[in-house]
């Protein structure tokens, strides 16, 4: 019973951890913060779940499609909208809200309220010794944890990793040293869009997909970056491994008091360190 | 405005009016806030603790609604103290993101609690008991009510603004490291700021309970801090008193007098919403000086340099 607690808090984790990863980068390099990003998983999920049960598309294509469509819009909304305000919090949150409320409300007026289901691209259980384990949980930890260390190795080991970590740094001295700011601006923003696209996409047949589903990931999301600080993406996968294994663990051993039991272990991280685990205290 | 319940007849107006005032109450303690470089998230939050205490210290305590009013007030002080002594220490975006979560536990706190009434939320709570010959009858009295609400509000945030602690206020939001140089203490004052705004948002709470006598946790999600905030960006971000007032009173009456159906709200006050932040990020208010300032360039012919210096609110310092 633990492994199996233990593998569904990893695969939710998981899915923070992408979703978070891309509000991290956004506000590390691009400075904006971006409260529609739940919207653009949300999104990822229906696309993904279009394709693949109503077009029989192969389920990992669909994803893929899911990732470029989100990632158009993406770049569109960037364009349009966040361009304008890199670095003024209050607008960037204003604009982004508007942004939100109008792709969720779109949504729920194109969908309806229904709850959607995706068959698992692979079904039945893995046993691992004793224990049997869902084989989707499982794939969505492997695919995860695959597409975090390719983050790692284009951030660490790529001429543009370097360039977003210039960036990050100083954005002027970035650009005198010849690298075009507003690029790497749109790479990133555009990477986090892909980023959740594919989390909402990898989600599809494990939870139902539904238009307000972007609510429910922001909140873990902010979590996350609570539980892990906002300058690192170090932080961000540790704190969202903690977050899905309180979660799955609290919900088994103390059912709706888990979330007060996660709210608790937030507040006393907060009250030792002000800015999450890995965050810089002012 | 004394004589206003004389001119309006319809209630509909008056109910309309009254949300306005109640809606001006949460913008001031929004642009409170702001005028200390702090983005709060957490203004409905605090909306709904106040209604909700007032609520059930009159129903389940028996007590009058004229001291449950100040009770709630102090309520919300003391949450407002406990959390904001965490999340007042690290200012930015850090801190916008934690009045978000307080402002979306809070609804899930009292619909899983049944003590607090739930998910079905209260019902039935009674009205003012009547001071004197005034008995809190039709839209008048609490017409009244909320007017000196809204004006004991306002006066105390003005005489605050004009204070030693407004400027100490205004001086951290123009630039934090500069005022610590000259002896503000940050925290505290950020502190200090928090409290304030939050007990206005309880008392504004409190009023609502008693005025629309149900309450249920949908009313206070992290839409409506949402909405709070557009009140205040819509009127105008430096305008503390004004700005809120105006943003309140636009995005009370016009929605519903467009009569836009419910379903398709949230798409027109998010389509509105990016548009204003994008070509009038200084707020409604900001139109005459704006149009005075771009006639006057056309007549000059030189570039107008009017646009104040924006304050670094990105890592709040």
């Amino acid at each position: 019973m633990v492994v199996q607690l233990l593998v569904n808090g990893l695969s939710i984790g998981m899915i923070y951890v992408l979703v978070a990863s891309g509000l991290i980068l956004l506000l590390g390099v691009v400075r904006i913060f971006n409260f529609a990003h739940g919207e653009y998983y949300m999104l990822g999920a229906f696309i993904t779940y279009g394709m693949c049960q109503l077009l029989n598309v192969n389920f990992f294509l669909s994803i893929a499609i899911a990732m470029v469509a989100v990632s158009v819009l993406g770049i569109f909304s960037y364009r349009l909208i966040f361009q304008h305000m890199r670095g003024d919090i209050l607008l960037c949150t204003g604009a982004s809200i508007g942004l939100s409320m109008m792709l969720q409300r779109g949504a729920l007026l194109g969908f309806g309220t229904q709850q959607r289901g995706l068959h698992p691209p692979v079904s039945g259980r893995l046993a691992v010794g004793p224990v049997g384990l869902p084989s989707e949980k499982v794939v969505a930890i492997v695919l995860c944890i695959a597409i975090m260390i390719g983050l790692y190795v284009l951030l660490m080991r790529t001429k543009v990793g370097k360039a977003m970590r210039a960036v990050k740094v100083d954005n002027e001295v970035a650009s005198l040293q010849g690298i075009n700011t507003n690029r790497i601006y749109l790479i990133v923003f555009t990477m986090g869009c892909a980023l959740a696209a594919m989390a909402g996409g990898i989600i599809a047949p494990v939870f139902s997909v539904t238009p307000t589903m972007g609510n429910v990931i922001l909140l873990k999301c902010l979590m996350v970056l609570m539980v892990g600080g906002m300058e690192s993406m170090i932080g961000g996968v540790i704190g969202g491994v903690v977050v899905g294994l309180i979660t799955s663990f609290g919900t088994f051993y103390l059912g709706a008091l888990s979330e007060v039991l996660l709210f608790a272990i937030i507040g006393v991280i907060l009250v030792f360190k002000p800015g999450g685990l890995f965050g810089e205290a002012h | 405005m004394a004589l206003l319940p004389t001119v309006v007849k319809s209630p509909y107006y008056m109910h309309l009016v009254i949300m306005t005032c109640d809606n001006i109450m949460l913008g001031l303690s929004f642009s409170l806030l702001y005028s200390t470089g702090l983005l709060t998230m957490a203004a409905g939050a605090f909306w709904g603790i106040g209604a909700y205490t007032s609520a059930l210290l009159v129903m389940k305590a028996g007590l009058s609604f004229w001291i449950a009013l100040p009770l709630s007030g102090m309520c919300s002080v003391l949450i407002a103290l406990g959390t904001g002594a965490v999340i007042t220490r690290i200012p930015g975006i850090a801190f916008l993101i934690q009045t978000m979560v307080i402002s979306l536990i809070i609804p899930e706190v009292v619909g899983y609690s049944e003590f607090l009434g739930g998910w079905g939320g209260l019902l039935g709570i009674p009205g003012p008991s009547p001071i004197g010959p005034l008995r809190f009858v039709g839209k008048a009295p609490y017409y009244y009510l909320v007017v000196v609400l809204l004006m004991l509000n306002v006066l105390a945030f003005a005489a605050l603004y004009s204070s030693r602690v407004g400027r100490a206020w205004r001086s951290i939001r123009v630039n934090a490291q500069l005022a610590e140089t000259l002896g503000i203490n940050l925290y505290r004052f950020r502190l200090l700021a928090f409290v304030i705004s939050s007990a206005a948002a309880g008392l504004a709470g409190s009023f609502y309970a008693h005025y629309f006598q149900a309450l249920e946790p949908g009313m206070f999600t992290a839409f409506k801090s949402i909405n709070v905030q557009i009140f205040a960006i819509l009127g105008g971000l430096n305008y503390y008193v004004v700005g809120p007032a105006v943003g309140a009173a636009i995005m009370t009456f016009v929605p519903e007098l467009l009569r836009v159906g419910k379903e398709i709200e949230p798409v027109i006050t998010g389509a509105v919403l990016i548009l204003l932040v994008i070509f009038l990020p200084g707020g409604v208010l900001s139109l005459p000086e704006r149009l005075g300032s771009f006639s006057w360039g056309l007549m000059r012919r030189t570039k107008s340099d009017g646009a104040p210096a924006k304050p670094g609110l990105y890592k709040g310092d």
